[in-house]
Order: C-alpha cells, then sequence, then structure tokens
C-alpha cells in the first residue's frame, strides 16, 4: 500500500514526471508569484524511487523558477513561509531569518471524518487482517504495525474546507482582527487546506507566541475554570454569555445544540467523538434541556441546571466536547514551526497530479476542488478535452472509489485491467495503486 | 496627570529617556560615572546606589530610596553600568528582580491616573486602546456574587504576547483571556505585570563595556563603590550561589540524562533567575518522581530572587504529598517549556526508534526520557 515504491514501475514514473514538465512548459508566466518571492526559500521533491527534499534553494525571479520547474517537473514544489536575507544559505542560522507568514494547515488527515469508514484502508503487518476506517489497534492480533491506504471524497474535502471557513469568520476576523486582504488560501491538491497570513506584525512571532495563536484557534490548554465554570458544593456554574472570547463562544454553542432537535442531541453527544456520552446521560440532559435553556436565556443567573448524573466530570466532558466543536482542527507543528516549507501555489500536488489551486475568501464557499466549475479555480489541469481514456493495472489488493468531476471510478481489486479517462488515471498513478499497461 | 519629563525621571527605562534627557542618555559610561560622582549630588546617588545593591542581597523587596527626582535617572543608568561591570548573572538577576518589582508597584500606584499609564504604555511603543468608559468583559461568580470585570484598557494581541512570552502562567495564555477585534481586555494592573517583565529582561540585556573597566576604575568614587558592592557580595553570595547536586537516585549521576526541559529550568536556576510558577511545579515535580529528597528540593530554589525558606518549604512538602504526575511533553509544550528546539536535542526532536512496534516514537515524557537514556547508555556500557 502507502509508499510501497517497489511497485511503482519506473517508466510510469518518467511518464508523470513529463506530465509535470509538459504543464509548467504551457503555464509559464500563470503561476501565482508569491509576496516578497526572492527572500524565500525552495524546495523540491523529485521523481525519485527514493522519497528526498531538496532544499535551501533560492530563485532571484518567476523565470528562473519557471526554467527549474519546466527542466525538472518536480513530483512536490515547496516555498518558505518565512523569509531569508540569504535563503540560498544551507545553514539554517546562517539563513538571517526576517519573520515568517503564519501558516495554518487544515488537513483531513489530521481529524476523523465518517467517511474515512469507506474509503480509508489499513493492513495488519503482524496478521494480515485488513479493513475500512483507521484504527490504531488490529482488532485481530492487538498488534499496531499497519500498513494504511487513505483516499479522498467530497464530504471530507468539504469538512476541511468548512473548517477554514470557520477559523476566518469565528477566529480570525472577529477575534484577531485580520483584514481579508491579508489572508491567502489554497487548496492544497489533495486532503486539505493552507491559509497563509502576510502581515508586516505577524511575521514578528516567535514560534512560542504562534503556539498561543494555535491554543486559542483550536481551544486547546483551555481552562475552564478560568473561564468561569465553578463547582461549588454541589452547585455547578456556568460561563457567562457576556464575557468576551472563548466563554462567550461555549454558551452561544451549548444554546445552538439545545435548540436542537432531541434525536440531533443524541446523535451529537453519543456518536460525535468529541462527546462519547452513554444513553443514561444522554436520556437526563435531553429531558433537562429546557430547564437549560431557561436558565440561561431568562434567569441569566450563572447555576446550571441540576441534571441527573451530571456532576463534576459530566459537566467538564460536555463543555470540553463543546470546545472541541468549537475549535478549529488544525496541525499545530506547522504553525509553530517558522522555518516549514509548504506547497507552492500554482505547483502540482505529486500524489494526486492536483493543481495546488489558491482561492480568494470570498470564492471558498462555493468552491469544489473535485468538481469545480469555474475553469480559473479547477485543481484538474490533466482533464483530456478530447476525453481520451487509459488502460491501467491495478496493484492494491483494495482501491477504494474514486468520484471526480461527477463520475464515480472504482471501486477495484488486485489485477484488475481498467480503462479510465485521463486525469483519473494520473491520480491512481499518483497514488501507486496503479501501472500503465 | 504628568508631563513627559516627569514621567521619564519616575521610570527613566522609559525610551523617551533618549528625547527628554539626551545628554544623559548619549553619554559614554566613563564620561557620565566622571560626571555624576563630580556633582553635587555624589552623596546621594552613591547613597541611593549602595542601599539598593545592599536591598537586593538582602533580598528586601521594597526601596524606600526610590524617587521621582532626576537623580532617579543617574540611579537608573549608574546601576546598569555596575551591573555591567560586576558581570555576575546572579547579581544581575538579583538586581533586575528588585528593580522590576519595584517599577510594578510604582506604576499600580498610577493605576488611578490613567492618563500616565496610558502615556507609559504608548512610550513603550505599545498599541494599547484606552476607553473613556470602562467596558464589561468578563462575568464570573466569585464568593456568592456576580462580579463583572471592567477595564478602560486593551492590548494587541501580538503585544500581549511578546510581553506575556516568559510568564507562563494559565490565566496569562492567550485562550483564557477576552480577545476581541485584535485586542486583549486588560486590567491596568495586568498590564503593568508584563511592564515589570519588560523592565526585568531590559535590566538582564547588559551591554558588555568590559574594556572600559580600566577607565572607569580610574574615577575612585567608583572604584571605591565597586569594592563595596563586591565585598557585600561576598558576605552574602552563599545564600545564592547554592549548587544542586543532581548526582542522587540510588547513587547514580542523572545528570547527563536530563532532558532539555528540565536543563533549562536547572540552568535558570543556577544562574538566580526567576523561575514562573509552572517552571516551580514542573521541577519539584519531576524531581519528585526521580525521588530526590525534599531538602535537596527545597534547595535547590534558595538561589531564587524571591526565595523564602518556610513558604518555599510548605509549598514543596504541599506539592510532593499531593503526589502529581510531572508534566508530559504536550503540557510542557503548552506552557512553552519544551526546550527541545532551543538545546537541537535529537532524541526529543526525533524521537527513537521501537523494535516492539517497528516504528520511529516520539518521546512523550520528560520521565521517560531518563529512563531512555539511561538505558541506551547501560546497553552501550556492555
Amino acid at each position: 500500500m502507502k509508499k510501497d515504491i517497489k511497485k511503482v514501475i519506473m517508466s510510469d514514473i518518467r511518464y508523470l514526471n513529463r506530465l509535470f514538465k509538459d504543464y509548467y512548459r504551457g503555464i509559464r508566466k500563470d503561476l501565482p508569484l508569491v509576496n516578497s518571492f526572492s527572500k524565500r526559500e525552495f524546495g523540491f521533491i523529485p521523481w525519485d524511487k527514493q522519497i528526498r527534499m531538496i532544499r535551501h534553494i533560492s530563485f532571484s525571479s518567476r523565470e528562473n523558477l519557471m526554467t527549474n520547474l519546466f527542466n525538472n517537473g518536480p513530483r512536490h514544489v515547496y516555498s518558505s513561509g518565512a523569509l531569508y536575507q540569504q535563503p540560498e544559505n544551507q545553514n539554517m542560522d546562517g539563513k538571517g531569518f526576517k519573520g515568517c507568514d503564519l501558516i495554518i494547515d487544515i488537513d483531513a488527515d489530521h481529524f476523523y471524518t465518517p467517511c474515512k469508514e469507506d474509503h480509508d484502508l489499513w493492513y495488519c503487518k503482524e496478521c494480515g487482517k485488513s479493513g475500512q476506517g483507521t484504527v490504531t489497534i488490529c482488532p485481530s492480533c492487538k498488534k499496531s504495525k499497519f500498513k494504511t491506504l487513505t483516499w479522498i471524497c467530497e464530504e471530507c474535502l468539504d469538512i476541511a474546507k468548512n473548517e477554514i471557513i470557520k477559523l476566518i469568520h469565528d477566529f480570525l476576523i472577529p477575534d484577531f482582527g485580520i483584514d481579508l486582504n491579508d489572508i491567502r488560501i489554497a487548496f492544497s491538491g489533495h486532503r486539505g487546506y493552507h491559509l497563509k497570513i502576510e502581515n508586516e506584525r505577524i511575521r514578528t512571532l516567535s514560534s512560542d507566541e504562534r503556539r498561543e495563536l494555535a491554543d486559542y484557534i483550536a481551544g486547546e490548554n483551555i481552562s475552564l475554570e478560568i473561564l468561569g465554570f465553578q463547582a461549588k458544593g454541589g452547585t455547578f456554574y456556568r460561563f457567562s454569555e457576556d464575557t468576551i472570547g472563548w466563554a462567550q463562544k461555549i454558551m452561544r454553542k451549548t444554546v445552538e445544540i439545545l435548540n436542537k432537535q432531541d434525536k440531533e442531541i443524541k446523535n451529537l453527544l453519543s456518536t460525535n467523538q468529541k462527546f462519547n456520552f452513554s444513553n443514561n446521560y444522554i436520556k437526563s440532559f435531553i429531558n433537562s434541556k429546557q430547564d437549560f435553556l431557561n436558565t440561561i436565556k431568562e434567569t441569566k443567573r450563572f447555576i446550571l441546571p441540576s441534571i441527573e448524573g451530571f456532576g463534576i466530570t459530566n459537566w467538564n466532558k460536555f463543555f470540553t466536547g463543546i470546545v472541541h466543536e468549537i475549535g478549529v482542527e488544525i496541525d499545530t507543528p506547522v504553525t509553530i514551526d517558522i522555518h516549514r516549507l509548504i506547497r507552492y501555489p500554482g505547483s502540482l500536488h505529486g500524489k494526486t497530479g492536483f493543481k495546488v489551486q489558491e482561492i480568494l475568501p470570498d470564492e471558498i464557499d462555493d468552491f469544489n476542488p473535485l468538481d469545480e466549475r469555474i475553469k480559473r479555480l479547477d485543481p484538474i489541469i490533466f482533464e483530456s478535452k478530447v476525453q481520451t481514456t487509459q488502460k491501467l493495472e491495478i496493484l492494491e489488493e483494495q482501491v477504494p472509489a474514486t468520484k471526480i468531476k461527477g463520475e464515480k471510478f472504482g471501486p477495484y481489486s488486485k489485477g484488475e485491467i481498467v480503462e479510465v479517462p485521463h486525469h483519473i488515471a494520473i491520480f491512481l498513478l499518483c497514488k501507486e495503486v496503479a501501472k500503465t499497461i | 496627570m504628568s508631563g513627559i519629563f516627569d514621567l521619564v525621571k519616575h521610570y527613566p527605562w522609559l525610551p523617551s529617556l533618549e528625547e527628554c534627557y539626551p545628554k544623559k542618555a548619549s553619554k559614554g559610561p566613563i564620561d557620565f560615572i566622571n560626571e555624576i560622582f563630580s556633582s553635587d549630588n555624589n552623596d546621594k546617588i552613591k547613597e541611593r546606589i549602595l542601599e539598593f545593591f545592599k536591598a537586593a542581597f538582602n533580598k528586601i523587596e521594597d526601596f524606600s530610596f526610590y524617587m521621582d527626582d532626576e537623580t532617579n535617572i543617574d540611579f537608573y543608568i549608574g546601576i546598569k553600568i555596575f551591573l555591567s561591570i560586576l558581570n555576575n548573572k546572579l547579581i544581575a538577576n538579583r538586581i533586575a528582580e528588585l528593580y522590576s518589582k519595584i517599577t510594578f508597584k510604582s506604576l499600580n500606584k498610577e493605576i488611578n491616573n490613567e492618563f500616565n499609564l496610558y502615556y507609559i504604555y504608548k512610550d513603550l511603543n505599545l498599541d494599547v486602546v484606552y476607553s473613556k468608559e470602562p467596558e464589561i468583559y468578563k462575568k464570573i461568580k466569585v464568593k456568592d456574587q456576580d462580579l463583572n470585570l471592567k477595564t478602560k484598557f486593551r492590548i494587541h494581541y501580538i503585544d500581549y504576547l511578546n510581553l506575556a512570552s516568559n510568564l507562563r502562567d494559565n490565566y496569562r495564555k492567550l485562550v483564557n483571556n477576552s480577545l476581541h477585534n485584535g485586542y486583549v481586555f486588560i486590567q491596568p494592573d495586568d498590564l503593568n505585570r508584563l511592564i515589570q517583565e519588560y523592565v526585568r529582561i531590559k535590566f538582564l540585556s547588559q551591554v558588555n563595556i568590559e574594556d572600559l573597566r580600566e577607565g572607569l576604575f580610574k574615577n575612585q568614587v567608583f572604584k571605591n563603590l565597586y569594592d563595596t558592592i563586591s565585598e557585600l557580595w561576598e558576605e552574602k553570595k552563599e545564600d545564592f550561589e547554592y549548587s544542586f547536586d543532581m548526582g542522587f537516585k540510588k547513587d547514580q549521576d542523572v545528570s547527563k540524562f536530563l532532558p532539555p526541559c528540565i536543563q533549562e529550568i536547572l540552568a535558570k536556576v543556577k544562574e538566580g533567575q526567576n523561575l514562573v510558577h509552572t517552571e516551580r511545579l514542573g521541577i519539584v515535580w519531576f524531581l519528585n518522581a526521580l525521588k530526590y529528597p525534599e531538602e535537596e528540593i527545597i534547595n535547590l530554589f534558595s538561589s531564587l530572587p524571591d526565595f523564602d525558606r518556610d513558604k518555599t518549604g510548605y509549598q514543596v512538602r504541599y506539592a510532593i504529598k499531593k503526589g502529581y504526575t510531572p508534566y508530559s511533553c504536550k503540557t510542557l509544550k503548552s506552557y512553552n517549556l519544551c526546550m527541545a528546539k532551543k538545546y537541537k536535542d535529537k532524541l526529543c526532536l526525533n524521537g527513537y526508534f521501537s523494535k516492539k512496534y517497528d516504528e520511529q516514537k516520539k518521546i512523550s515524557h520528560p520521565l521517560f526520557y531518563v529512563q531512555f537514556t539511561q538505558f541506551v547508555s547501560a546497553m552501550k556500557k556492555k
């Protein structure tokens, strides 16, 4: 499965490499130019069997970068979030760090989505058992050595997109006062989105200070007690909706949940990974929901209603679940790393063949990377105009179904010979689950 | 409201010192020392400087000689020159701690004079917003009463993070504060506490003037005062220079097995730097988990600027009695106490290869770091 590069045929690698070169030759001046271009460090992963990153490279102009891209057609192209005096210096300390944009990465890989139960696969290296979804311990042999095959679908990309929307409209603008003009968003070309904030003051933030921002956005290391939740002699006190910041968010979300239908509340509190309450507790919670709403709306008192079975543990669990509902699922290590390289906008993602597509904040609501109607925003650039197809042999035991441009292909099994449109073929070849025949 | 000249006299660490008193601010150390020790104020400045060092060495937390006259500017610059020539981190930390505490008290006395505070913040180039009417930003239950927290001050989150980055208490974390439209609502005394930290750090960032030592010593008043301060320190330094023996643990020396987060805290202790609350708890729980004797842990804190044996003893015994588990790597990171990157520690950064799981594993707890490095060392010996 994943990273089993022996299966990848050299001729296919050369083929993909040639396609990537052609793409870069074709776009020339259309490749976006990142801000402070010549101060960025660039990195490339070529089409080798061994994955290796070539970094500490800089370019004085877009022409120089383009020459490199259409001569080499790399598998992945990255540039730094940081600005350096000497981006090409091999020694990080010698680069002359001049600040770093704030990067926020939202990747469906890093959080649970229900669709993973359908399209992600695992295979136990110890006992050979395999299954759908994600597991941490093999249900058969209880070991934890796995090979995995992760896939994409509209559902998980939609969830990732909604996290970006939440990030902008619930945090960056209202809380941090970020100017929309400073925000750059890009579909990563695979399982998520990058958001970059280009602002002189934000560039000065240290790694520790960025962690504080990341914690705020994700709701990590929050203290419910400091925000107002208290237990005193068997009485529990809640947060005030007038407390600016997280307390207000928690109360608003609580009211939103209390106003849902009982069935929805039950689903949320039981099946959601963030709450996981047992049926008895959910039942008592639902029985008290009107009482709860009344105390918030009418009495303006901070006392929480008495709910059967709800002591300090369950109240903590409930509000922690609410915090997770509100917080944005960001990849914190990316945000706090001031020397991180991120995918270059307009470049191709070597695991899908899709373009890293920049999107304006007001375009994101309608953006659909797997079936985008606006040509300018379409990351699937290998769609054949003459509807050519390609024959492939499936190399993996199982390959999940792929729905791109409204058409579903697969699922497939090992040894199967399939004839698929050009862009699906490129996707399957980049995913290393098939070979050309 | 005071004028800017008065404010600078009171708070000579303000950047406006250079504009208001350019002659004093731009003068070279030798010329400055020669001038103040030949002026009519000579005795007054000498006395103030000496009394300040005495107070610091005797761990006194107040200083009655601190005044808002022009001598205060000479006193401030003079202290900085002495610290540079003394070139002793323990002394510098003591002085920085005391001076910054006095500053904090002084700033808090201005709370009813909000314009002064506002000008001080603005002089420090802080993006602080002042509103005429106090704004309610938090409502909480305190002792059966609903309490409305109001403030007229808001600070931009970037300035807030810059100032608060060394103070890692949970209630200073951004996520636990009221943030709206880029500004953190803050009470003036909380903001003053951040300024205290700014002043403390400013004292510790001394300019190296070692090459001026000879020239400065030509001024006999300076030399005599220097000798007096040095003698005072010789008498008192035992109280500060406690060396912590990390060798204890079932007769094994574990000092070389310590993770960077713990090494950093111990390095701060050695230099007499102040430790924030989370660092103090972290080191107590960590050493307790390694079965260090209670007295050894209490002695560790004796070099800290605010050491009080009785109070520390009570707190250490309480923490030990509670038997808390030391912070995990995740918690240390959340408090910005993880030093893996600073120390470029390969084990922390890259993890280790687990034969059992046939994969690279991350270190998730500093105690495991000790255990793992001890194990590797024992295997190498074998």
